[in-house]
């Protein structure tokens, strides 16, 4: 027996312009992942980061039971209130199938400092599984119904918990490697020890250095060794020193200012070129690997609000970039070298091939793409290249 | 392409799902509890293209009624103020995507948008401050509620948006016993044959009210047992507790068979009541009983057939659609699991079926969607057993 494997797809909007590399077309996957174990009656929580690894799979780290309303934790309450439902593990992999092949709890572990909001995912060519932790707390407070007390229920408002620092490190089976920062102690700009709020990571394995993107409170690239955790550099918007001013609200019409604004990822291209996202700046920016300026572009200029670069992530052929844009409920399609948008995929919605909140972007070796929903999309979704 | 399908079998579930080893083994659990007794129940799956993206970039909010017409066109209604400043950021001017659709939409067998209105004051009608529930009657016309503050009537429209009547008023409070307005309605039932509209009243009422469907007058109205409804305050619902005497607000449906029964949800009290269309009470049943908070028994539809076997009854607690036997109130089987991906619930607020049994519902809170889940025959099941996401089951014929 066979499973549908596609359906007809979304209509993509391209824009293809002369010259610039052309806009593939995708369909969504409508019946991807496969569902959990109906025993189990996990659900998934917001999805804050996706990668795929050398093998194909693809790897999700969410917010799990922090991200759930009060009728996706039934079961967790005291008292018991409903069925649904349990946290899924906060790290999965599924492969291209959509079969979950691997899961761990990263909080039933102690000796390290599980994020309060882990968000960003990379696997590196030993395929040890990075997460960072800090991601802004959703500017939105989701529909407030059915987030009240549970039926029954009382308690406080937990404590806020300790701003993310961090950057943590496992091996392939969730054993704890190595820790970058402390929960609680957010360095600034200038720390070699502490991040504030980092959004992702990516890992040059050559150098064998991990490349943080720091963050949410900082405004900085922060590079260390991915074996000691020893720091070795930093940059900021075009290279430059990050400093701590305060920035006017992003402005499109404005000269682009000098500083990052939210770093909310970095990736490494195959050339090396380290792509950065500045959130709410709007752009990309592009620098070698010891900081050197290159260029930059702005995505959806007029976007205001969360910005429209939250994740970037490259074609096989490493001739487009995809950015996942959760304002506008896109996902970008840029020419990598003009840096010229191209096309898109996607519209807002929460069917099948739309998007809340999308703010992970990941490519497996065939070019097909993966979206993970923050906030209250909760979907890992699957767009296959046609 | 063609695609054969394969004939539903028994352990849908399993086949469709990892860990089946888990499942196994607690399906066994489940099927030693209920003495591993079969039964026979509709099989469902869900359209995973249904309904085909909205128009003009528009966004769907909090989907709290689905109802389906004389031509199997679906019609929904959704508040789109719950559209939230992220959703809907080309009307907040922050993004190009996207814009609040209007609260009634009308969809064809495809999926393809049709008609579209409401939302705001008309000659001779206030719009409700939360629209809630629609129903298109015999004649065609288009009926909602209100379950906001001060909501206290029912609306009728033509299919176009052309209103007709608007029976109760707004800025009214509770009062069960008012023979005037309503309080914050979750739905309407119209009975042909008496052309009298059943009001599950509501939000902030515990009862429910007949009134005649062409004039509003009031004809009747009755409480839990078919006692006459008390707004006392009774405090949270307590599973251990004896059965309260009154429902528990909200009445959620009152949905009534061609038998001429009235099934009403009592959602919070997490059980389904059935009377007489005098409101003689006749039987009782609860569906996970231990549910809390919300609620389970959040709408019901009938099955199709003559008999009206089986009742659809959507549980957005527990997100789930259950199947009982109309006749016994046992529950059979159930689909649907918690989660945002097509056959899985967040908050299933409202169900229907069309003319060939398909099932429609929708989810408030933040699911907001349309799912349809097509008819596919008869199964057998294990009595009690979860069946959880119900996708396609299907192969390639080469």
């Amino acid at each position: 027996m066979k499973r549908i494997v596609s359906l007809s797809g979304i209509v993509l909007a391209l824009f293809v312009a002369e010259g610039l590399a052309q806009a593939p077309t995708f369909e969504v996957e409508r019946l991807w992942p496969k569902p959990f174990p109906v025993a189990k009656k996990w659900i998934l929580g917001s999805v804050s980061g996706v990668t795929v690894d050398a093998q194909d799979r693809i790897w999700v780290v969410h917010r799990g039971v922090d991200s759930l309303q009060t009728n996706e934790k039934g079961p967790a309450l005291e008292p018991w209130a409903s069925m649904c439902c349990f946290a899924a593990p906060q790290i999965l992999a599924f492969d291209a199938a959509g079969s979950l092949v691997t899961n761990w709890e990263p909080k039933e572990t102690k000796g390290y400092d599980w994020p309060a909001n882990p968000a960003g995912i990379a696997v590196d060519a030993k395929g040890n599984v990075w997460v960072a932790g800090g991601l802004a707390t959703p500017s939105l407070a989701p529909a407030g119904r059915g987030r009240g007390a549970p039926g029954g229920g009382r308690g406080d408002a937990p404590a806020a918990p300790p701003a993310d620092a961090q950057v943590l490190k496992f091996d392939k089976t969730g054993k704890f490697v190595l820790q970058i920062g402390k929960a609680g102690q957010a360095g600034n700009n200038e720390s070699q020890t502490n991040l504030n709020r980092p959004a992702g990571v990516a890992v040059d394995d050559a150098a064998n250095e991990v490349y943080v993107a720091d963050g949410f409170g900082n405004r900085r690239v922060a590079v260390f060794d991915a074996n000691t955790g020893a720091f070795k550099r930093a940059w900021g918007a075009y290279g430059e020193k990050p400093g701590d001013e305060t920035l006017p609200a992003y402005d499109p019409t404005a000269a682009p200012v000098r500083q990052f604004r939210t770093v909310s990822c970095v990736k490494i291209a195959k050339d090396g070129m380290v792509y950065v996202c500045d959130r709410q700046n709007d752009r990309v920016q592009v620098f070698t690997k010891d900081g050197k300026f290159q260029k930059e572009a702005f995505v959806s200029k007029t976007t205001t609000g969360d910005g429209s670069v939250w994740d970037i992530a490259f074609s096989p052929d490493q001739k487009l970039l995809y950015v996942a844009d959760g304002h506008d409920k896109k996902i970008w399609i840029l020419d990598r070298a003009s840096l010229d948008t191209v096309g898109s995929i996607g519209s807002g919605g929460r069917y099948p091939g739309q998007f809340y909140g999308v703010g992970s972007v990941a490519v497996d070796s065939k070019g097909n793409v993966y979206t993970g929903e923050n906030l209250e999309g909760k979907r890992v979704q699957k767009f296959v290249k046609k | 392409m063609k695609r054969n399908l394969i004939i539903g079998a028994a352990l849908t579930a399993l086949v469709m799902t990892l860990g089946i080893g888990q499942g196994l083994i607690e399906k066994r659990a489940a099927a030693q509890a209920s003495n591993g007794t079969k039964v026979q129940v509709p099989r469902f799956e869900v359209d995973p293209t249904f309904p085909k993206p909205l128009p003009n970039g528009w966004y769907q909010g909090m989907s709290i009624g689905v109802g389906v017409d004389a031509n199997d066109h679906i019609w929904i209604v959704h508040r789109p103020d719950t559209v939230n400043a992220l959703e809907a950021a080309a009307d907040a001017k922050t993004g190009a995507c996207c814009s609040k659709a209007p609260p009634i939409l009308e969809f064809d067998q495809q999926g393809t948008l049709l008609r579209h209105w409401g939302g705001s004051d008309g000659e001779g009608y206030q719009w409700p401050s939360s629209n809630h529930g629609v129903t298109i009657d015999h004649k065609g016309n288009v009926w909602i509620g209100g379950n906001g503050g001060g909501d206290g009537l029912v609306l009728k429209f033509t299919q176009d948006g052309k209103f007709i009547s608007m029976f109760g008023k707004k800025g009214v409070q509770v009062d069960s016993n008012s023979t005037e307005h309503f309080g914050q309605v979750a739905k309407i039932f119209i009975d042909a044959k008496e052309n009298e509209a059943y009001i599950a009243d509501g939000y902030g009422n515990k009862r429910v009210a007949v009134i005649d469907a062409d004039t509003g007058k009031f004809k009747r109205y009755w409480g839990a047992y078919g006692n006459k409804p008390d707004d006392t305050n009774l405090g949270r619902y307590n599973p251990d507790a004896p059965p309260a005497q009154q429902f528990r607000t909200p009445v959620h449906c009152a949905e009534m068979s061609k038998d001429r029964l009235v099934y009403v949800c009592d959602r919070v009290n997490d059980r389904i009541q059935v009377f007489t269309p005098e409101g003689k009470f006749i039987k009782e049943s609860w569906v996970s009983k231990r549910t809390l908070g919300d609620g389970s028994t959040w709408d019901i539809a009938f099955s199709n057939d003559p008999q009206q076997k089986f009742i659809y009854l959507a549980d957005g607690k527990d997100e789930r659609v259950w199947i009982l036997d109309r006749q016994s109130l046992e529950i059979l089987t159930s689909f649907g699991d918690g989660g945002k991906m097509p056959g899985q619930f967040y908050a299933v607020h409202s169900i229907a079926t069309d003319s060939k049994g398909n099932i429609y519902t929708t989810e408030t809170y933040d699911g907001r969607r349309l799912q349809r889940f097509l008819y596919k025959g008869m199964q057998t099941v294990t009595k009690g057993e979860e069946q959880g996401t119900v996708w396609p089951k299907v192969t390639s014929s080469r």
